[in-house]
């Protein structure tokens, strides 16, 4: 794909999966907006899929640890084919099969149910070792938050996939510097953050989030380590793409009452594009 | 699931040549020696440990034989349920087992959500339940881990009381593709089962026929209710004694029926008395057949470093506690409730 390609369907997502998530009344705005350009390249340039058969077993898997931020990932996975793009509208609503939060059960491509923060890792870790024993060579990607990474049990899982060599382990963290409460400075440093993965045994990159050719290169080079998991520390921008909710503390679940928000919230967005459902 | 199994209590222990005599050696190295058997007939069974290895006998049993199939996740047992999590949606059974207090109620979420709400196929032992972790004591000594894993959806809840059990359980949860927690008795116990004695979930097991009171147990108690039903049987009070396996499933049909012939029932347990079976026993009976229930175990408190016969007469739970509950209802179930 062109870069200019690249831009259309990443503003495409964020005009698709804003409006799909305005129609609940509220949802993870922030978090989703920080991850287009990452999720686009894993599922558009990286990942080897086979949307016709979700579980074929050489697939690429990816884990979206940090799960509230669900509705980026259904809109790829829509993209993609895994399901018809009118499920969109259904997220968050009654019956659903798109919840807020990743529903390995419910949605065709999901891998892995992840929403109490800090467990998608250790899954990650499992399923990375599985393919090892195997002797599989598909990759396992995993996708984990800075807030998230306050949890204990990513460390837990950091030292795990650095002592059980998982160079089949490419994980990317969302660093987007913003947590619930506030900055990730003020509720809970994580600096030097790089340093600590560094020392717990990864080979560490460090990339702006947004750069298509930044993430896309990275991703590669982080393919071709082995014998230690890799960690990507993406540096990004919490609401990216709306001036609505761009770089804001308070965008991390927007609320969405009434038709003038969303009016309001939709024409913060960079491009207008025909909805597919 | 109709009537119940025809089970063949043994009469004695004589000692074989074999090396099937697993009631000579303790529960956990029945696990251990089983869980290698599994993994020799199936090569995606797992064992995981997070540095137990050697209270769960897996060390050197399973690291030395197989140690492909051995996953030492060190002191981490939050992410040894997620690492199993994982291995299990790659299609791999693992056995992830620790102490019942860690196993459970230091990991409640995780296994809820990355094992039950998934329904990821993992396997979950808590070994040396309740008052058997004595040399431990009260930060060790879990009383909740039946309370706490019953009230999971999408998990049962397993609790074997000898050894040939014991490996008619993790048979079953091998072949089987359902979440499911243990308990797993470190203790060597007397033989109650035959060797290939029959394991089903949905059904109670009947050790002793009797009409005067029903006495249900599980797991580390169950050898010593028997032992009230045969002392009570000289003095004429008949004990209708059931054991059951699974607290989770609960077989509801089979109290039902003993309870409508015996009119009284007494539940005993090394739990807290709230939550685990006995309150699945009163829930079943306060629905459907109420009858006068009491409730032996834990009375709702925290353990402490001592012997079994020290926190039995602490907590009123011993062989006596139980003989003196039976006498009790069977005499006063005319009673009105």
């Amino acid at each position: 794909m062109t870069r200019e390609q690249l831009d259309s369907l990443a503003a495409e997502f964020r005009y698709v999966v804003t409006d799909a998530i305005c129609r609940s009344g509220v949802g993870h705005i922030g978090g989703v907006m920080s991850l287009v350009e990452i999720v686009v390249t894993l599922y558009f340039r990286i990942m080897k899929v086979k949307p016709e058969n979700p579980d074929w077993p050489d697939r690429d898997r990816l884990v979206l640890s940090k799960g509230h931020a669900g509705p980026i990932v259904y809109t790829a996975l829509a993209y993609k084919g895994y399901f018809p793009k009118a499920w969109l509208t259904t997220i968050n609503q009654n019956g659903t099969r798109l919840p807020s939060h990743m529903d390995q059960i419910l949605t065709p491509g999901v891998e892995i149910t992840a929403g109490s923060l800090g467990q998608g890792l250790s899954c990650a870790c499992g399923m990375a070792l599985a393919a090892k024993h195997d002797g599989k060579k598909h990759r396992v990607f995993c996708i984990i938050g800075d807030g998230e990474s306050d949890e204990g049990q990513i460390w837990e899982a950091a030292l795990f996939a650095a002592h059980h060599r998982l160079d089949n382990l490419i994980v990317i963290c969302d660093y987007n510097k913003m947590q619930i409460d506030g900055r990730t400075e003020e509720i809970m440093n994580l600096e030097p953050l790089v340093d600590k993965w560094r020392a717990f045994g990864w080979e560490t990159f460090e990339i702006n989030g947004h750069d298509w050719d930044a993430i896309h290169n990275t991703i590669r080079k982080a393919d071709a380590v082995t014998g230690r998991p890799a960690m990507i520390v993406a540096h990004t921008i919490k609401g990216k793409g709306n001036r609505e909710t761009e770089g804001l503390v308070d965008c991390h679940n927007v609320k969405i009452p009434d038709e003038t928000t969303y009016q309001r919230i939709m024409c913060g967005l960079e491009c207008k594009y025909d909805l597919p459902y | 699931m109709q009537g119940i199994q025809s089970i063949n209590i043994a009469v004695n222990s004589e000692e074989r040549e074999d090396m099937s005599n697993y009631h000579d050696m303790e529960m956990r190295v029945v696990y251990a020696r089983t869980l290698k058997e599994l993994i020799e007939r199936d090569p995606a069974v797992y064992c995981l440990e997070a540095d137990l290895g050697k209270a769960d006998a897996s060390i050197p049993e399973i690291s030395k034989h197989h140690p492909g199939n051995f996953i030492n996740c060190g002191v981490q047992e939050a992410n040894m349920i997620g690492v199993g999590a994982g291995l299990a949606k790659e299609g791999k059974i693992p056995f992830c087992a620790t102490f019942t207090a860690f196993a459970t109620r230091r990991c409640y979420d995780q296994i809820t959500i990355s094992v039950a709400y998934a329904n990821n196929n993992v396997k979950i032992v808590g070994n040396s339940p309740g008052i058997t972790q004595g040399p431990n004591g009260g930060t060790h000594m879990c009383f909740q881990d039946l309370s706490i894993m019953r009230a999971m959806p999408n998990m049962h809840v397993y609790s074997p009381a000898d050894a040939n059990e014991l490996r008619s359980v993790m048979f079953h949860m091998a072949a089987s593709k359902q979440p499911t927690y243990m308990q797993l008795v470190r203790l060597k116990m007397p033989k109650l089962f035959e060797e290939g004695a029959p394991f089903d979930p949905n059904q109670a097991k009947r050790l002793h026929e009797g009409k005067d009171v029903t006495l249900v147990a599980t797991g580390f108690m169950t050898r010593f209710a028997l032992d009230v039903a045969r002392l009570l049987a000289k003095e004429g009070v008949t004990v209708d004694l059931l054991h059951y396996p699974s607290v989770k499933p609960f077989d509801a049909k089979t109290l039902i029926e003993s309870a409508q012939k015996t009119g009284t029932v007494v539940t005993v347990e090394n739990q807290n008395i709230i939550g685990g079976l006995g309150s699945a026993v009163c829930e079943v009976l306060s629905e459907r057949h109420p009858v006068r229930v009491k409730r032996l175990g834990i009375p709702d408190q925290f353990g402490e470093v001592a012997d079994p016969d020290y926190l039995f007469n602490k907590h009123g739970f011993g062989l006596e506690h139980i003989a003196q509950a039976c006498r009790e209802l069977s005499r006063s179930k005319s009673k009105k409730l």
